[in-house]
């Protein structure tokens, strides 16, 4: 069995491959576009591999296609090059969209949430369960109540997304992604606009997906202290290229250019 | 290492025949159209209703509310207007006939103005201002949020998930709103008469019994009326629906676009609807031309 969940190689993204393309375009204009793809580069020659069960966090400055490279790995962008391997299977690039990946147990967590707003926070873990038709609905009752006990959501299950904080729309939408049993795990920027204590209680649980049920995620993130707080490496999105992983202290003791310039305040302390 | 442009090669094309070709030419012609697209995603979501993923249930209960989503918010304003304009109708076809000495051609009138023409075209005019514009900032807001991206990437399809039900929905809903339209103008133009009758203690000469009305109207009626009185509501629906679900699907990630789009959902609906009435109205010319000739 293949211990890969997620291999990039050679990876390139264009503006034009950011822009996707909209659920309603026929995919046959997809498949037979002929358009030169020679726009600016966001992403140059990415190569990256993920071993099953492990968590990685995707830092750098701001702009640099760190949700881009996201978007990509979700099917939401269609790269310009390079192969992407899901569990040691290759997407081909006419086939790299989200409905294709999803069915490879892949789930994305959105920086925003991203929960459907006219649906109550119980219906919105529901949605995909019942739309997969995820066991019986007694199962399907069982799987959403150990969801929102995991991400402490349970209070609020009869909520609207519009009700909810943004804190607690991220563990909504945690616990709507868990719930389908995602072998890979996709966040952005999960610790954005949480206070430290929402902070303190949202890792463990990001944790505890990874220790318990073995699943591999990808954090993009511009809060690095979450690479050492969940003992996972790090890489960096810089200058459109993508760096080896390497662990937190690595990166803090390294004399490069990033470490320099994203670990000044750790280096200068000590 | 893997560095290569993962493109995709044509090589698909060079197998097909000349006529494949020519074929593909013209497909891809379309497919890169508004229109084109627009039939694509149409046929899409018909598709979708025998998708892997069908639950009778939630199927049926989406469609629905869709169906009383679009008929409910549009019933009153479209009572009212079909009661104006039914009233405005009889009274004139009533009062000008009259004076030409034609008064026995109001059924033929009515079944023309209101029940074939204008009931339909108005009612999915009503739908499109209200309904259409509803349906695009609802799913274009989704688009906004990334609520649809969050759909595709849990696996859900959005044009099954939000397409399919607005689609179904909306076009039972305007077949009943058409029905209710059409049925309120002549009922309230008959009431009207009526009433002007005992107001003017019959000084306008305006005799019209409900019986008279009733069969005036059936004799009228003919086959392609009984056809079309299905057909075209059940196609401007399509369309409405159809093109309201387009432009949302289609607003780039900028909130000024949702405005925008709502605009161009009503606005081409418009378009799309007399075009179609064009095109089904030839319909009746057929229909008269075969008359024609059997006379000859």
């Amino acid at each position: 069995m293949n211990n890969e969940a997620l291999r990039i190689e050679g990876l390139c993204l264009s503006h034009k491959g950011l822009m996707g393309t909209s659920f309603s375009q026929p995919r046959a204009v997809a498949y037979f576009d002929k358009s030169s793809d020679t726009e600016e580069q966001i992403i140059s020659n990415a190569n990256l591999v993920l071993e099953r069960g492990e968590t990685l966090c995707v830092g750098g400055p701001s702009g640099q296609g760190k949700s881009s490279l996201l978007r990509v790995i979700a099917g939401l962008a269609r790269p310009s090059a390079g192969r992407l391997y899901y569990f040691g299977e290759h997407i081909p690039s006419e086939r790299h969209t989200a409905l294709e990946i999803a069915k490879r147990q892949v789930g994305l967590v959105f920086q925003n949430g991203a929960l459907i707003s006219n649906l109550s926070v119980q219906d919105n873990i529901a949605l995909p369960l019942r739309y997969h038709k995820k066991g019986s609905p007694r199962e399907i009752d069982e799987k959403i109540n150990m969801a929102m006990d995991l991400m402490r959501v349970r209070d609020f299950a009869n909520m609207f997304p519009h009700q909810l904080s943004v804190g607690m729309q991220k563990r909504v939408a945690i616990a709507r992604s868990w719930a389908m049993d995602p072998e890979l795990l996709l966040m952005d920027e999960p610790t954005a606009g949480l206070d430290n204590y929402n902070r303190r209680n949202l890792l463990p649980l990001i944790d505890n997906m990874r220790t318990l049920f073995r699943t591999s995620i990808i954090i993009i993130t511009h809060d690095l202290m979450i690479a050492k707080e969940l003992n996972c490496n790090l890489c960096f999105l810089h200058k459109q290229t993508l760096t080896e992983p390497h662990p937190f202290d690595y990166w803090v003791n390294a004399d490069n250019e990033i470490s320099r310039e994203l670990f000044k305040d750790l280096r200068t302390s000590g | 290492m893997q560095n290569q442009i993962d493109k995709i090669e044509h090589k698909d094309l060079e197998k097909f025949t000349p006529v494949g070709k020519f074929f593909h030419m013209v497909g891809m012609f379309l497919m890169h159209r508004m229109a084109g697209q627009q039939v694509v995603l149409f046929f899409r979501a018909i598709a979708s209703i025998f998708s892997e993923s069908r639950n009778f249930k939630s199927d049926t209960k989406n469609v629905i509310m869709q169906t009383f989503f679009t008929g409910v918010e549009i019933f009153p304003i479209l009572f009212i207007v079909a009661t104006l304009f039914g009233s405005v109708v009889i009274v004139e076809v009533m009062t000008l006939m009259g004076k030409v000495g034609f008064s026995d051609v109001v059924g033929s009138l009515m079944v023309v103005v209101i029940i074939r023409e204008l009931g339909p075209i108005l009612t999915a005019f009503l739908i499109a201002g209200r309904s259409g514009s509803s349906l695009t900032t609802y799913i274009g807001t989704m688009v906004i949020d990334s609520e649809v991206d969050a759909l595709a990437t849990m696996g859900v399809d959005p044009i099954r998930y939000l397409v399919m039900p607005g689609l179904i929905g909306g076009t039972i809903a305007t077949f009943i709103m058409t029905i209710i339209f059409s049925s309120s103008a002549i009922c309230a133009g008959y009431l009207v008469i009526k009433i002007l009758t005992i107001i003017s203690g019959n000084v306008l000469n305006l005799q019209l019994t409900w019986n008279y009305l009733t069969t005036e109207i059936l004799n009228a009626m003919t086959i392609t009326d009984f056809i079309f009185i299905v057909i075209k509501p059940i196609v401007f629906g399509c369309i409405i629906t159809t093109n309201a679900c387009y432009q949302a699907m289609n607003i780039p990630r900028d909130i000024r676009q949702v405005p925008k789009a709502t605009g161009r959902s009503v606005i081409k609906s418009f378009f799309y609807i007399v075009c179609a009435d064009v095109i089904l109205s030839m319909f009746y010319f057929l229909d008269y031309f075969n008359e024609i000739s059997k006379i000859i």
